[in-house]
C-alpha cells in the first residue's frame, strides 16, 4: 500500500511534465477525410474500481469547511459557505449528476470500452460508464469539433481525445455546475478538464487539470487511480428517482447559511487542529509560504475572518459569452420540431411544421432579414404565429418584418392571419394584455393583437399542442412561458437566462417574488431523462439552451440572494448597505455586472424593492 | 411531546471509517448523536439515492409532527429483503437515527427501526447501515 502510495505521489508530482514529453503523433499520416484520425494507443478497456486509498485521501464529499489546497477565488469560498448539506434535499439536487473529474471518485464499478467503426475498425470513441449515479460519457477520438456554445451543456460535458504517446489525453467542455468537493466547492459551468490517462499494468491513473475562470484562481489538478477488476461484477445500475424527502417544505424553500453565519466553520479545522486559514482554502494554501502567515496566529485569524463576508470591488462575470455576436443568425435544434434562433437580441424560437412556422419572440430587430432567412431554410411555408414573451424590444424588434412574412393570401378569411379585419396579410401576433398595453404605450409596434390575462392561452399546431401561459408580477407584469409539449420544450423569455441575473423591470411590475414563482412554475412542468440531464428542453431569454438543472440553479441563486436581502431589510438596511454588503458576491463572477444595461447594483435594486413593496404572491 | 426523545452517546466504532456515499452523511447529520422516536409511518418512498421513511410523531400536546428518515439505497433495501410492501401506512414503529445538522429539515439518518406490532426490524444486523 506504501509503494503504491509513493508512485501516486511521484506521478502526482511529475504527471504533467511526463505528459509533456511525450511526442504526440499527431493526426496526419493515416488521417482521411471523413473518416477522422486513425488513432492507436493504450487500451483502457475493462471494469475499474476506484482505489480507495486515493479515493480516501481526495475525499469526493469531504468534511464541512474543509478548502484547504483549493486554489478558488473568494468568491467560491462564499458559496462553500453558504452551502448546507440540507441543500440536497431540494427535489433538483436529490439526482444530481458527476462532472468529471468528480465523477471518477464516487463509489461503485466503473466500466470503459471502446467503440470502433465496423467498416474501417478505426477507434471513434471511448466510453466510460460509472455506477453511481450512472454516469456515461462519450469521448470522441475522430477528430470531430467541440459544439458552439450556445448548445447544452451535460453532466457528462462534451469530450474529445487524442492520445499523446501511450496517454489519452481528454478535454471536456459544456460541463454543468459541478461539484470539486461536495462539501459545497463549486466547479462552475464555465470549466474546461483536462484528463490524462495513464496505464500501468493493472492500475490507471486519471490526473486531471481544471481551468475554471468563475471559481478558480489558478487550475486545480487532481488525480484519481482506477484498479482493475479480475471479474466483471454484476452491479451497474443506480437509477435515481427524486421524491418528497422534507415534507411540507414549500417550492421557495432552499437551505443556506447567511454570509458570516455559518455555524460549522471551525469544526473541520478544530478537530484536526489545522490552522483555519489554512481549511479556508485558495491558491495560498497549495503552497509552502502559508507556514509563515500561520506562524502568527492572531494575525491569521484577523485575515480568515476578513474571508467569511463579502470584501473588495464588485465582480463581473468571467463566463465566456456563450452568444457568437457575429452579426449572424445561429440556429439550433434544440428538440422535436423547434429551434433555437440566436444572434439578436433575446433569443428566438420557432416550431416548425406544415401548418408554417410558430414563433417565439422576434429578436431585437437588427438581424431580421437573416432571421427571416433561418426560419426560411426550417420552413418553406409562411410564419402563422408570434407571441411575445415580453414587451422589452429585444424581443419584439422584429415584430413587424417576422409578421409581413408571415403573409398567405390562400388563408384569407381565415383567422389564422392578424385576426379578422387583415386575414391574409400577416402572422399573428399573441401575447399578455398587459404586453399589447406596454407596448403601445411605448410606442413599439407592432404588437400583440390577440391576447390573454389570466387564463393560459392554447394551440394547437403543427401537430403539437401549444400552452402560452401568463407569468403576472415576474421581469415584468405581462410575461408568458411557452411549452410546446410533443417536443417538450419550454420557452421562458427572460425569466429565464443562462447569462445575467434576472432583469426585474420592478417599473413595469416586474417583482423577485414573481419571478421566483415563474421559475418554480418552469420546474413544475420539467422532467429529465436521467439525473437532471435532458427531458425537457428549456429555450431562455438569453443565453444557451438548457434543460431543468440550470432553471433550477438560477431559481435556488434568487431565493438564496432574497433570504439574504431580507435579513438585512430585517435589521433595517438602507440599499445602500444592501449594495455595500455585496450579497450577491457568490455569484458575481457567473452572473454580475458591472457596468451596461443591466448590473448588478440594478439588480439588487430591484430586489430590494420588491421586498419592501412586496406584491401578494404566495409559494405553493 | 409524547416523543420519545433519548440522547445517545452511541460508540464511535459503530460508524468509525470514512462515510463512503453518494452524500457526506458527516456533512448533513450529526452521527455522534441518536435520538429515538415513536409514531406511525405516513409514507415509505424505496428510492435511490436513498429511501425515505415519513412517520407521524404525535406530541405532548396532542398535535402531529411530520419526521423525515433518510434510509438506505433501493438496492442496499432489496439486499436486506425490505420490498416496497414491507411497511405500510399507519405502521406503529420506534426509530433511532443521527439528528439531521439542521433541526428545521425534522430529518433522521435511520440507524435502527423496528414495528412495534410484530417485530420487523432493520439496522440491527451487519452490513445494516445507511452509507
Amino acid at each position: 500500500m506504501k509503494k503504491i502510495a509513493v508512485i501516486f505521489g511521484v506521478l502526482l508530482a511529475a504527471g504533467p511534465a511526463i505528459v509533456a514529453q511525450i511526442p504526440s503523433p499527431g493526426f496526419g499520416p493515416g488521417q482521411a477525410p471523413g473518416l477522422g484520425p486513425l488513432v492507436n494507443g493504450t487500451d483502457f478497456s475493462g471494469t475499474w474500481r476506484p482505489n480507495q486509498l486515493v479515493t480516501d485521501s481526495q475525499t469526493a464529499a469531504g468534511d464541512l469547511a474543509d478548502f484547504g489546497g483549493i486554489p478558488f477565488t473568494d468568491a467560491a469560498r462564499l458559496y462553500a459557505l453558504a452551502w448546507p448539506a440540507s441543500r440536497q434535499t431540494v427535489k433538483q439536487h436529490q439526482c444530481m449528476g458527476y462532472v468529471t473529474p468528480y465523477f471518477w471518485y464516487a463509489p461503485g464499478n466503473y466500466r470503459i470500452w471502446e467503440e470502433r467503426d465496423p467498416f474501417t475498425q478505426r477507434l471513434t470513441a471511448w466510453r466510460f460508464f460509472g455506477q453511481i449515479a450512472q454516469g456515461d460519457r462519450t469521448v470522441y477520438m475522430d477528430g470531430r469539433p467541440h459544439p458552439p456554445a450556445y448548445a447544452p451543456h451535460t453532466f457528462a460535458g462534451f469530450s474529445t481525445g487524442q492520445y499523446q504517446g501511450n496517454v489519452l489525453t481528454v478535454t471536456t467542455t459544456h460541463l454543468k455546475r459541478g461539484w470539486i468537493k461536495a462539501n459545497g466547492v463549486p466547479q462552475s459551468d464555465a470549466a474546461t478538464v483536462r484528463e490524462h490517462y495513464i496505464r500501468h499494468g493493472d492500475v490507471v491513473t486519471v490526473l486531471a487539470v481544471i481551468d475554471d475562470p468563475v471559481y478558480l484562481s489558478e487550475p486545480l489538478s487532481k488525480a484519481s487511480m482506477l484498479v482493475r477488476q479480475a471479474k466483471d461484477p454484476d452491479a451497474w445500475l443506480y437509477a435515481c428517482d427524486d421524491s418528497e424527502q422534507i415534507q411540507g417544505r414549500k417550492n421557495d424553500v432552499v437551505p443556506s447559511h447567511l454570509f458570516g453565519q455559518n455555524p460549522y466553520v471551525r469544526e473541520y479545522a478544530d478537530r484536526r487542529k489545522v490552522p483555519l486559514l489554512a481549511a479556508m482554502g485558495g491558491a495560498e494554501t497549495m503552497y509552502p509560504e502559508l507556514a509563515n502567515k500561520v506562524s502568527d496566529a492572531a494575525a491569521a485569524e484577523a485575515l480568515v475572518k476578513t474571508r467569511m463576508t463579502p470584501s473588495g470591488p464588485a465582480i463581473a462575470s468571467r463566463a465566456p459569452d456563450p452568444m457568437p455576436n457575429d452579426g449572424q443568425i445561429h440556429t439550433l435544434h434544440v428538440a422535436g420540431s423547434v429551434y433555437m434562433l440566436t444572434g439578436d437580441g433575446a433569443n428566438i424560437a420557432v416550431q416548425v411544421g406544415p401548418q408554417g412556422a410558430f414563433v417565439v419572440d422576434t429578436g431585437a430587430g437588427k438581424l431580421s432579414e437573416k432571421v427571416i432567412e433561418a426560419i426560411g431554410k426550417l420552413s418553406s411555408k409562411p410564419i402563422q404565429f408570434i407571441i411575445n414573451t415580453s414587451f422589452h424590444p429585444d424581443h419584439t424588434g422584429g415584430n413587424a418584418k417576422l409578421q409581413a412574412v408571415g403573409a398567405d393570401p390562400s388563408l384569407t378569411g381565415s383567422f389564422f392571419s392578424l385576426q379578422f379585419a387583415d386575414a391574409g396579410q400577416g402572422a399573428t401576433i399573441i401575447g399578455h394584455l398587459n404586453t399589447q398595453v406596454r407596448m403601445q404605450d411605448h410606442k413599439l409596434s407592432p404588437a400583440p393583437s390577440d391576447t390573454f390575462l389570466e387564463d393560459r392561452r392554447r394551440k394547437y399546431h403543427n401537430g403539437e399542442a401549444v400552452e402560452i401561459f401568463p407569468q403576472r408580477f415576474a421581469v415584468t407584469d405581462g410575461d408568458s412561458i411557452v411549452h410546446f409539449r410533443r417536443s417538450d420544450v419550454i420557452v421562458t423569455g427572460d425569466i429565464f437566462t443562462t447569462t445575467q441575473y434576472p432583469f426585474i423591470d420592478v417599473k413595469n411590475g416586474g417583482s423577485l417574488q414573481g419571478e421566483i414563482q415563474s421559475l418554480n412554475f418552469v420546474l413544475d412542468r420539467t422532467v429529465y431523462i436521467h439525473d437532471e440531464d435532458g427531458g425537457t428542453m428549456i429555450i431562455p431569454g438569453h443565453g444557451r439552451a438548457t434543460d431543468e438543472w440550470e432553471v433550477a440553479e438560477y431559481r435556488d441563486m434568487l431565493v438564496i440572494i432574497r433570504d439574504r436581502i431580507q435579513s438585512m431589510i430585517r435589521s433595517g438596511a438602507t440599499l445602500q448597505q444592501v449594495l455595500t454588503a455585496r450579497p450577491t458576491a457568490d455569484y458575481d463572477p457567473r452572473f454580475g455586472a458591472t457596468s451596461g444595461a443591466w448590473t448588478t447594483d440594478m439588480f439588487v435594486e430591484a430586489v430590494y424593492t420588491s421586498l419592501k413593496n412586496a406584491p401578494k404572491i404566495d409559494a405553493k | 411531546m409524547k416523543r420519545t426523545l433519548l440522547l445517545v452517546a452511541l460508540a464511535a466504532s459503530l460508524f468509525a471509517g470514512t462515510l463512503y456515499a453518494h452524500h457526506s452523511f458527516s456533512a448533513t447529520y450529526d452521527t455522534s448523536k441518536t435520538v429515538m422516536i415513536e409514531g406511525k409511518v405516513t409514507q415509505f418512498l424505496l428510492r435511490n439515492p436513498h429511501s425515505f421513511l415519513h412517520i407521524a410523531v404525535t406530541g405532548k400536546d396532542g398535535k402531529e409532527e411530520a419526521w423525515n428518515i433518510e434510509w438506505a439505497a433501493a438496492g442496499q433495501l432489496g439486499g436486506a429483503g425490505v420490498t416496497r410492501e414491507s411497511l405500510k401506512v399507519g405502521d406503529p414503529v420506534a426509530i433511532t437515527g443521527n439528528p439531521a445538522r439542521d433541526p428545521a429539515d425534522q430529518r433522521l439518518r435511520m440507524v435502527t427501526v423496528k414495528r412495534t406490532s410484530d417485530g420487523f426490524n432493520w439496522g440491527f444486523r451487519q452490513g445494516q447501515t445507511v452509507d
